[in-house]
């Protein structure tokens, strides 16, 4: 044991001294700072859609704009309850208005449905339905008088937000997204000198309103020269679809209350079932629970194929180098195996603790570099055992199992290039888990995933995939004792084939003399 | 007799080939014993199994009284026919990483390996890396890898073959040293000459079979004596002389074999006036005279 520890020790320092094992342990991290901050970078660069509406109902454009703000408004609520959590400079970003510790206490208590009908109360102040709804939206106590306080400053502050400020406090907001030019600002022109505009791309768009939208959709229009992009149209139809309509009903002579019954929305609560039949809001950080296994496969699959191909090299090398012998006169070749499987395990441990300590670390340093990192609940990701220990896990398993066939395929090459024919099929079989990555995590307890997870060869990597899922108890231990039998045969057959290999020089043998090998009693 | 290494009729087979066949000899505590064939022969074959790197397919085979090697392995030393060093790693590293391999501790390996470094004039290289030893260097390195932890059995697979005289030196007083020092020394080589020179018992191997064994002196006893000729001319004449059963002529130097009831001086005679004579003298024969007779005459050519 103590000759193992020895064998493993020195592979272990001798890959430290290569410029792989540096370069694959800061690669990680700054890959993964690219894959936070280039997105982040680039959503800021996304200009802003500006649009021009010709109005000629008179009174469109207003009901539409008040309605847009319903939803933004209740982003913006739910950034600032995200700010009050965190306290410190994530509020400086806001208003002094919006800063009193009363609304915090009373945001903590909405959830996102409940916010969105505070931005709706704010927004119908002072109006008939607004009462009602006020008193129907289930609101939090206190919620009413703060709407009364701060209906008429939100409304000012928001409106006259440049769009850029506005991403930064509530990225996704229509305002964020869509800039409407006063058509003054443009020097009042007609329908046509919009459309010139629009060709001179200084409008992204235009809209024209008929002078009778409620009645005929004839005179509405949508000019633009991007007609794959109709986000804009849909955005903006949509508001004016439902303020129409509310006109419609009203002029059916109904009550406010029944009205606002009437036009009110009919909204599905979106939730994932979790274990044992629970619920749980689906946010953006549960959706990327769901996805986050392929970033552990392909993390996987990369630090077990790296580290299984240094022992491959190491192998070659030590054949080729003839220092062989000379260790058998020392240790056993079985010893000599089992070292240099060890040595880069150890390695490999090395990388991902130190990838993990990066991530960690990351995590922690990030949003004091960058203003605006929506909360993914990553550290939540890192945390859970799920992950990391079955990462852990899988990535012995696994390296274990195409570390016995790399070192019995190094055992008998006596340069790379051989070795490459032989590594072939291994290759072909290591491609599948990566080629099935996306279909078993969007189905992690589908067939297909199943059939694959009693694959031995493919059982690490495809666990890790479905741990979203997550598989029943019995197939983890079903597939693990079946991936141990395997390992147990594999890591038997590669020590018959490394102790008659390691000493064979010339052509490396062909796979029915390798059969034999491990056939065969003893050698 | 104290013998550290035993052989029972081993035999070891690979495949249709049997490399190895039913080989029986003793290795005698303290002595310098020579294990000489052609290449092929078996002798490598024969030593990895003494190491246990490959098993006897029959036979019983004893090394320090164990029957596996694999127990005593940290009490003998190895020095394969094929050998290397780790390129990358420093040359006191290595040194200490092969004596620890032999269950020295961490430290008496490191200082063991900075003394024989300097001791064999390379204290400056202790912190270079092993690719940047010239090919002399690297060869007195690879042997110092085999003897830092001072084995009682010292095995040697071809120690001589591709060394410079310089180190030729160097490994002849190794081997003499360790013999001083009470070690025992098994060495093969193809080079019957060099056997000569300092073994004290010589083991013949051929084809995988015993063929000759014992003392040196026992050994050159066992075949005729001959005519020791050192010359200058041509040598042309060596082979036209009368009653002559066997010349080995090397240009300079001739081993002239006799047939019975011939008289030397008849051939001193005869050789007068034709060639320069320096040296004449009637004594045992060469061990390549020897093996030669052994194996019947007829492998000559595998013999240098």
């Amino acid at each position: 044991m103590k000759r193992v520890f020895l064998v493993a020790r020195r592979e272990y320092f001798e890959h430290l001294r290569t410029k792989t094992f540096w370069i694959g342990i800061f690669s990680f991290p700054v890959i993964l700072a690219l894959s936070i901050l280039v997105p982040s970078w680039l959503e800021g660069k996304v200009s802003v859609r500006k649009y021009a509406v010709l109005d000629h109902s008179g009174w469109l454009l207003r009901a539409v704009e008040e309605r847009a703000s319903v939803p933004d408004l209740a982003k913006v609520f739910l950034s600032l309850k995200e700010a009050f959590r965190r306290g410190g400079k994530a509020l400086e970003v806001f208003p002094p208005f919006l800063r009193v510790p009363a609304l915090g206490k009373v945001l903590e208590k909405m959830d996102e449905g409940t916010l969105e009908k505070f931005g709706e109360a704010l927004s119908l102040v002072g109006k008939p339905e607004g009462a009602a709804l006020l008193a129907r939206a289930g609101l939090p106590p206190g919620a009413a008088d703060l709407v009364k306080k701060l209906r008429g400053e939100i409304g000012k502050w928001w409106r006259s937000l440049p769009p850029e400020e506005a991403k930064k406090i509530a990225p996704g907001s229509g305002k964020s997204r869509y800039q409407r030019v006063p058509l003054e600002e443009l020097g009042n022109p007609g329908e046509e000198g919009l459309r010139k505009l629009v060709d001179q791309e200084k409008l992204f768009a235009a809209i024209v309103i008929g002078p009778d939208p409620v009645n005929t959709s004839k005179g509405c229009k949508y000019y633009s020269k991007n007609l794959t992009d109709l986000d804009l149209k849909r955005w903006f139809e949509g508001f004016a679809g439902d303020a129409v309509r509310e006109k419609r009903v009203r002029a059916l002579k109904l009550s406010p209350e029944k009205v606002s019954w009437l036009m009110a929305p009919l909204r599905m609560e979106t939730l994932k079932v979790t274990k044992g039949g629970g619920e749980e809001k689906a946010s953006l950080s549960a959706r990327l629970h769901q996805f986050a296994p392929v970033a552990f496969v392909y993390i996987l699959w990369i630090s077990v194929f790296m580290i299984a191909q240094m022992l491959l090299t190491s192998t070659i090398e030590e054949k080729s180098n003839r220092v062989i012998e000379v260790l058998l006169s020392s240790v056993s070749p079985v010893q000599l195996m089992a070292g240099k499987i060890v040595g880069p395990a150890m390695t490999g441990l090395t990388m991902i603790l130190a990838w993990a300590a990066f991530a960690l670390v990351g995590l922690q340093v990030l949003p004091l570099l960058v203003e605006h990192v929506p909360d993914l609940g990553l550290g939540a990701i890192l945390s859970d055992p799920a992950y990391l220990v079955s990462f852990l896990v899988y990535f012995l398993l696994g390296y274990l199992f195409y570390a016995s066939l790399l070192v019995g395929i190094g055992s008998v090459c006596n340069s790379l290039k051989e070795a490459q024919n032989l590594m072939q099929p291994v290759m072909l079989v290591l491609i599948v888990p990566l080629l099935s990555m996306l279909p078993v995590v969007k189905d992690p307890n589908g067939t297909l995933a199943k059939v694959l997870s009693f694959i031995p060869p493919f059982t690490p990597f495809v666990m890790m995939n479905r741990v979203a899922g997550p598989p029943a108890p019995w197939e983890y231990v079903a597939t693990t004792v079946l991936l141990l039998v395997t390992l147990v045969f594999t890591v038997w057959a590669a020590a018959k084939v490394f102790r008659v290999g390691i000493l064979m020089t010339g052509k490396p043998p062909k796979l029915m003399e390798i059969l034999r090998w491990i056939r065969a009693d003893r050698s | 007799m104290d013998s550290v290494l035993e052989l029972e009729k081993v035999t070891k087979r690979f495949g249709e080939v049997t490399a190895v066949d039913r080989l029986s000899f003793h290795v005698p505590r303290g002595s310098v014993y020579g294990f000489l064939g052609p290449n092929g022969s078996g002798k490598t074959t024969t030593l990895r199994m003494v190491m246990s790197i490959f098993y006897p397919d029959e036979g019983r085979l004893r090394v320090l009284g164990r029957e596996r090697a694999m127990e005593v392995k940290d009490r003998i030393g190895y020095l394969p026919e094929e050998r290397g060093l780790y390129k990358k790693m420093k040359t006191s590293d290595l040194l200490a990483y092969f004596g620890r391999l032999k269950g020295m501790d961490a430290r008496r390996a490191k200082t063991r390996a900075g003394e024989l470094l300097e001791e064999f004039g390379l204290g400056e290289w202790a912190d270079k890396p092993c690719e940047a030893l010239s090919k002399g260097m690297g060869q007195k390195v690879q042997l110092l890898a085999v003897l830092i932890h001072e084995p009682e059995l010292m095995i040697l697979d071809e120690p001589f073959s591709g060394l410079d005289p310089v180190n030729m030196e160097v490994m002849r007083d190794a081997i003499l040293r360790m013999k001083r020092e009470g070690r025992t020394v098994l060495f093969s080589t193809h080079v019957m000459a060099q056997a000569e020179e300092i073994c004290d018992y010589i083991l013949l191997i051929h084809k995988g079979r015993k063929v000759l064994n014992g003392t040196l002196s026992e050994v050159k006893s066992s075949g005729p004596r001959g005519i020791r000729l050192d010359y200058d001319g041509d040598g042309r004449i060596l082979h036209e002389l009368p009653g002559v059963e066997r010349i080995n002529d090397a240009g300079k130097t001739a081993e002239i074999f006799l047939r019975d009831g011939m008289d030397p001086q008849e051939i001193l005679a005869a050789l007068v006036g034709k060639l320069v004579i320096r040296r004449f003298d009637l004594r045992e024969p060469s061990l390549h005279e020897i093996f030669v007779r052994a194996v019947g005459g007829t492998e000559e050519r595998g013999v240098a």
